[in-house]
């Protein structure tokens, strides 16, 4: 146990290291000078271009950069913003809980609305049912959420009038935003299910659990729901990515602030601590939900319960 | 008696009757997410918005006449070698934290924009040849420049350069834009980054410029939010979650104008208009006939009827029309006509001799790179254009980049054509565009007499001379076929019917709030 403890946080410092120095090499790979995107338009001469571009260490040699930044991150310092002129920390804290909110809700409806209609399509198999249920996933996995977003604006906000359109706060504010974000993401978690729950149907403990003459109602919830659940636990840890790049359009469509918007904005802009800032938060993010999806799907299917580690 | 207190009735009636009530709220829609918002550091337009209202600047620029009129400066003089501007300091003025302002105060702030620390992206370079400030009694204080520098008043009537509390820039330090004090009509209250910003009355304002038509503001808080995505614009303004909303799409405005509880507020924005600058050093662009030809050859009409929805006038110059110092000549230029396209074309020796559509010379195709930026309805106006031209038997690859990149293939000049514009009240804006110096140099010109133009306008005090010299700069970029304007920049706002006197300053983009009041 404590062997695994060890493996997996080094296992989570060498992919921190891992998306800090990615996202460097990625920055440095992108065409744009930082110092002359700020001033362009300013009409600075090319020498206090110059001048900003030392200000700022560009002038130094790619290894020097390197290092200096990965010894600012040991310290915990990411930086202070060169478009915004503040602290990276800082502006991250505050765009951290808008989107976490906005995730997590997302998630949330997009799990237990996949969950429902991959069960209800693989219990009422090859029905209309079945067609309904797995036309909705489909129809949440391809449809864009900007696309999506702007008609939930104009039919729940502008003609029905029953939740706002923008801005944040309060629940009435996330109802949108997270329904859209919820309905991308129920699609992939309704196959995963309806495949899932069909193989489990046909296991021997669902015959058994029948023939001991269990009411329904329990088999499905213990004996085929957990089993099957499981991986759904997994991809909708691993729609992370998805949640977060889906939250970039939600937030700008619904003017709600957030992470998402933060970063574009500071690619748009070569804003470099911003966007490694941000990249890093994204890491961590990962390593916690892939953590926190490994523990319940443990929970959740006592199959998958190693020696020592069962509770 | 009591005829008077029948007039006296009668004047409170009149008094109330007339004039809507104070007091009130109204959210403001803007458009982009700032990129920050402290006026002395950060560039965007829309930090403008709202804090053209939390500040006073040292003197106001009139927008019907362009003169510049007493704001936190009484008067002012200019040293006969337009080196030395001395401004008398209003007095009794205070910042909202009850920090007197004066002559120390401006020296402060002047200090702070031009401090290598701050890293200022605008503001510091709107003061140009700036050398220091000096204080020379509590209500004097003189700005001393290396060079004269004739759009110095300009920029001084701008919010970036406008009178912030030294005691709250001390106390902040790097987070002073959360809390920022000014002297203002209005209050910051907070400011939520991405979420909204919030302006509270100031009842002390008591020292506004002449072109305020209120002594304090009507409303007692404005709200911003911000509506990046341009879709979503009007529907927040019609299910009332915005009363003011900025750059409203066209076809959105077209379809408000026509209803009874909106209306569109056009404002056209002075400054460099839309235009494609053709970089005269690439072939085949280097063939001032070839330039001339896709000059000949666009129909700015058709793109301003397709893209804009005839919401933006066609721009026939480098200057928006409202702009001081525009040549009305240069509408004389290049109206639309493919004939004589194609025969300079012809001339060139550009011809279709393997029948695919596409003119040739020497075995190479006409064929043009357009780069784009995906703002500002630049990949719409492109994807006309290469059709338009596709006609005349020219090629476009066009490709939309970002700004950083763009500014990269400029520098490079790897670019044929490329879309820019930018606004600013003072024809000096052209120096950053036709001097051969220039960052944003596109044209990849190179002509002496027009650099000795462009500098001494930067210099001479004197409007009528400026100008001239001006105009001779319009007249050379149009007869050398520079560039191809399109469109005239134009705002336009969407504004709920019960807000009403909504004004905007010389730059055409900051609203003065103080005057706005709600309708019964």
């Amino acid at each position: 146990m404590f062997g695994y403890g060890l493996r997996r946080l080094l296992g989570a410092v060498l992919v921190l290291w891992l998306a800090a120095t990615l996202a460097f090499v990625a920055m440095q790979l992108t065409p744009g000078d930082p110092a002359q995107t700020l001033l362009a338009a300013s009409g600075a001469s090319p020498e206090e271009v110059a001048r900003r571009r030392a200000q700022l260490g560009l002038d130094d040699p790619m290894p020097v950069q390197y290092a200096r930044y990965l010894a600012d991150l040991a310290r915990g310092d990411l930086g202070v913003s060169w478009l915004h002129g503040r602290s990276v920390g800082r502006m991250i804290l505050e765009q951290l809980p808008a989107t976490a909110e906005l995730a997590v809700a997302a998630a949330i409806l997009g799990a237990v609305l996949g969950i429902v209609l991959g069960l209800l399509a693989a219990l009422y198999r090859e029905t209309w049912v079945d067609t309904l249920a797995t036309g909705l996933a489909v129809l949440g996995l391809s449809t864009p959420v900007f696309w999506s977003g702007l008609l939930a604006i104009l039919l729940f906000s502008l003609y029905l009038g029953w939740f706002p359109s923008a801005g944040g706060g309060d629940l009435r504010h996330l109802v949108l935003p997270a329904a859209t974000l919820g309905f991308a993401l129920s699609g992939s978690v309704a196959r995963l299910v309806r495949a899932q729950v069909v193989e489990v149907l046909r296991m021997p403990f669902v015959m058994a659990a029948l023939a001991r003459g269990l009411p329904l109602r329990r088999i499905l919830l213990l004996h085929v729901l957990r089993p099957a659940v499981g991986p759904a636990v997994t991809i909708i840890a691993l729609q992370l990515g998805f949640l977060l790049s889906g939250a970039v359009v939600t937030e700008s469509v619904f003017a709600r602030q957030g992470l998402g918007r933060l970063a574009v904005q500071a690619i748009l802009w070569r804003d470099l601590p911003v966007v490694r800032g941000v990249v890093l938060v994204g890491a961590v993010a990962y390593l916690l939900t892939s953590l926190l999806a490994d523990f319940l799907q443990v929970w959740l299917d006592p199959r998958l319960r190693g020696e020592g580690v069962s509770s | 008696m009591r005829r008077l207190l029948i007039f006296l009735l009668l004047a409170a009636a009149l008094a109330t009757g007339c004039t809507p009530r104070p007091g009130g709220r109204i959210v403001y829609g803007l458009t982009l997410a700032p990129t920050g918002i402290d006026p002395h550091i950060n560039a965007s337009a829309e930090l403008g918005i709202p804090l053209t209202s939390v500040y006073d600047t040292l003197v106001y620029k009139d927008p019907k006449t362009g003169e510049f009129v007493p704001g936190l400066a009484q008067k002012w003089e200019v040293s006969e070698d337009g080196k030395v501007y001395t401004f008398y300091l209003r007095r009794g003025v205070k910042f909202h934290d009850g920090t007197p302002f004066n002559a120390e105060a401006v020296r402060f702030n002047l200090e702070r924009i031009t401090s290598p620390d701050l890293a200022s992206q605008k503001a510091r370079f709107m003061l140009g040849p700036y050398e220091r400030t000096e204080v020379v009694d509590e209500y004097t204080v003189r700005i001393v420049l290396k060079e004269p520098f004739a759009p110095l008043l300009d920029s001084l009537s701008q919010v970036y350069l406008a009178m912030a509390s030294p005691t709250a820039v001390q106390k902040w330090g790097s987070e002073y834009q959360l809390h920022q004090v000014g002297t203002g009509p209005f209050v910051f209250v907070e400011y939520v980054p991405g979420d909204h910003l919030l302006l509270r009355r100031n009842p002390d304002y008591a020292w506004g410029p002449p072109v305020y038509q209120h002594r304090t503001a009507q409303l007692e808080e404005v709200e911003f939010r911000f509506f990046t995505d341009p879709a979503t614009r009007s529907p927040a303004l019609e299910s009332g979650e915005a009363d003011v909303m900025g750059e409203v799409p066209p076809q959105d405005a077209t379809r408000l104008q026509g209803s009874k509880d909106f209306r569109i507020e056009p404002v056209a924005i002075p400054g460099v208009s839309l235009m494609l600058f053709m970089n005269t050093t690439r072939p085949p662009l280097d063939d001032l006939r070839v330039r001339q030809a896709l000059l000949f050859g666009t129909d700015r009409q058709a793109v301003i009827s397709a893209v804009f929805r005839d919401t933006s006038p066609v721009a026939c110059g480098p200057l928006a029309a409202v702009t001081f110092g525009y040549n009305p000549m240069v509408c004389e230029f290049y109206p639309y006509n493919p004939d004589q396209a194609t025969a300079l074309l012809e001339e060139a020796g550009w011809k279709d001799t393997d029948g695919d559509g596409v003119r040739d010379k020497g075995g190479q195709p006409l064929a043009l790179d357009l780069y784009l930026m995906g703002w500002g309805y630049m990949p719409e106006v492109g994807q006309l254009l290469a059709d338009q031209w596709a006609r005349l038997g020219v090629r476009v690859n066009s490709q939309v980049v970002s700004y950083p990149e763009a500014l990269q293939i400029a520098q490079e000049g790897r670019h044929h054509l490329m879309p820019f514009n930018l606004s600013g009240s003072d024809p000096d804006i052209l120096r950053k565009f036709f001097h051969s110096q220039a960052g944003f140099n596109w044209s990849k010109v190179s002509d002496p007499e027009m650099d000795n133009w462009l500098t001494e306008a930067a210099r001479v005090s004197d409007r009528d001379r400026r100008a001239d010299l001006y105009s001779q700069v319009q007249t050379r970029v149009m007869e050398n076929a520079l560039v191809i304007p399109i469109r005239d920049y134009v705002n336009l706002n969407g504004v709920s019917n019960r807000v009403q006197g909504l004004r905007f300053d010389a730059q055409g983009w900051f609203p003065w709030l103080i005057d706005v009041t709600l309708a019964r």
